[in-house]
């Protein structure tokens, strides 16, 4: 440990010049490795925002809750508390008849006409309960044990739907993001074992002085690590402007897509790039040595 | 230091390098090893160095056995060895300071005095005003003795040289041998192979096995 301390100085020194040595080979390294890192940058900016819209509208599922007609104002408003406290209910409110009238004429647009056939109201009152998507099923059940609920109407198939899309999402998501993780471990290992065979002479006399296998390696683990870190900097950059471009576009026309704010996002996406750059960098390097010894 | 018995190598070819080697080498002994190309000179370094391990007998260097599954014990083997490659083996890019410095970094020596030992070994071996010079700028004869300072500065039990007078005119050739001999004490041994018998000649106090087909025969001393 003492010798390794002692040999810091000649570590880095040993790292600029395998990278001035190789200084092409290397900037390519590097760009490529940051291309690597924007597709993945892309690719998790992607999966956040559609999950952040999935999620918003996982937020917004409602379902009707209607009461006994008898029930007066008040139990009605104790009826709501009821429901309030059901646990993933998330807000509770009530339609009165009026605004269920209105409702329909919005829905039944130019046809509305045919409500002014009818002589009285025929909608009823009802309370709009906001629930969480993923507790559907349990908050459904709770609420229909509520005293005072009359039926439910829940949209169970249009909310089933969401479900398995925002399913599908996160499945794709995930797959992809390994995808790209895995193919950007391989080809960081496969540009440091490519850096290794450059060097294989310096290597093996290393090796043939009675060099122990972390002296021989360290410099490469370093020049790994920088390359990644740098490349992890570069998507960082690329993906922070791409997002800016991506936001200003989507803003104006769009207006109405529950977007994150762009600096969580970007700050969100430079924290992860550089997380994952610096750990596959790691993983890559001890990857492409230990390939490169066989 | 160095005990062969009935050491025989094979390669994975069939090619036998080496038949039934019988070799004892102990500190301060001077070995020269001749013989045409091909009777299996650099075979025999390559077990010394634990290059290649033999596939009969037994050999034992500084007490290490050269065999399989000993790996970390034969790395330590090479930090207590001196070896002088026939292609001198010098890391480009790095001048000869360092690359002698390279030598000593990962042994146990004091670090602040590392720079000053490689510039005094340079010394001995006529390159001091060459140390910061990059290698690949270095001539022939000058990479030659950066590789033998790199060598000695570790201050090795054993130096092994591979076909040094190689390229050499006779003039060359004896100066660096007598530069390897100068490193021999009596903890340390020289081991040199050359296939230019008649430069060790004139030369005393030597042992000298000649090569002939994988086979050694002792010239000095005569064995009965």
């Amino acid at each position: 440990m003492k010798n390794f301390i002692y040999n810091i100085g000649y570590f880095l020194k040993e790292t600029k010049t395998i990278l001035q040595l190789n200084a092409v080979s290397n900037i390519f390294s590097l760009l490529s490795t940051g291309l690597i890192f924007f597709i993945l940058a892309m690719v998790i900016s992607g999966w956040w925002v559609s999950s952040q819209i999935v999620e918003a509208i996982e937020e917004e599922a409602e379902i009707s809750v209607y009461y006994e007609e008898s029930m007066d104002n008040y139990e009605v408003t104790q009826l709501m508390e009821r429901l309030r406290i059901v646990k993933g209910v998330v807000e509770v409110r009530l339609v009165e008849e009026g605004e269920a009238y209105k409702r329909m004429e919005d829905i039944l647009g130019k046809d509305a006409g045919v409500l002014t056939y009818l002589e009285d109201n025929p909608f009823n009152s009802f309370i709009e309960v906001k629930i969480n998507m993923e507790e559907m099923n349990f908050v459904l059940g709770k609420i229909r044990l509520v005293t005072g609920v009359d039926y439910i109407r829940d949209n169970q198939e249009v909310l089933k739907r969401i479900e398995n899309i925002s399913q599908i999402l996160k499945l794709l998501g995930t797959l992809i993001i390994t995808a790209v993780g895995i193919s950007t471990l391989v080809i960081i290992g496969h540009i440091i074992r490519l850096g290794i065979y450059n060097n294989r002479e310096q290597i093996n006399t290393l090796r043939l002085l009675g060099a122990h296998e972390l002296f021989i390696a360290f410099p490469f683990l370093l020049v790994g690590m920088i390359l990644t870190l740098g490349g992890g900097v570069l998507a960082s950059a690329l993906a922070a402007a791409a997002i800016k471009y991506i936001y200003a576009q989507m803003a104006g026309p769009l207006p109405f897509i529950p977007l994150p704010p762009q600096e969580t996002l970007v700050s969100g996406i430079v924290i992860i790039v550089i997380f994952l750059s610096a750990v596959l960098g790691i993983v890559g390097s001890v990857f492409g040595l230990s390939s490169a010894k066989k | 230091m160095i005990e062969a018995k009935g050491v025989c190598l094979q390669y994975p070819d069939g090619t036998m390098a080496l038949k039934n080697i019988d070799l004892q080498i102990v500190p301060g002994d001077m070995l020269y090893i001749t013989g045409p190309s091909g009777s299996g000179k650099t075979s025999l370094l390559k077990l010394l160095m634990g290059m290649e391990y033999p596939t009969e007998g037994t050999l034992r260097v500084l007490g290490q056995p050269i065999a399989k599954g000993q790996d970390k014990g034969i790395r330590h083997l090479r930090m207590a060895m001196g070896p002088v490659f026939q292609e001198f083996r010098l890391i480009k890019g790095r001048t000869a300071l360092e690359n002698v410095m390279l030598g000593m970094r990962f042994l146990n020596t004091t670090h602040g005095h590392l720079k000053e030992a490689a510039i005094h070994t340079l010394a001995r071996v006529g390159l001091e005003h060459k140390a910061f010079s990059l290698v690949e700028n270095l001539s022939w004869g000058e990479c030659q003795r950066v590789a033998i300072a790199r060598a000695v500065v570790r201050k090795p039990a054993i130096i092994v040289a591979d076909e040094p007078t190689g390229n050499l005119d006779k003039h060359n050739a004896l100066n660096i041998l007598a530069l390897l001999s100068s490193f021999r004490d009596k903890s340390t041994a020289v081991i040199i192979t050359t296939h230019a018998t008649h430069l060790i000649e004139g030369e005393e106090d030597v042992k000298h096995i000649r090569m002939d087909n994988g086979n050694i025969h002792w010239e000095r001393p005569r064995m009965t």
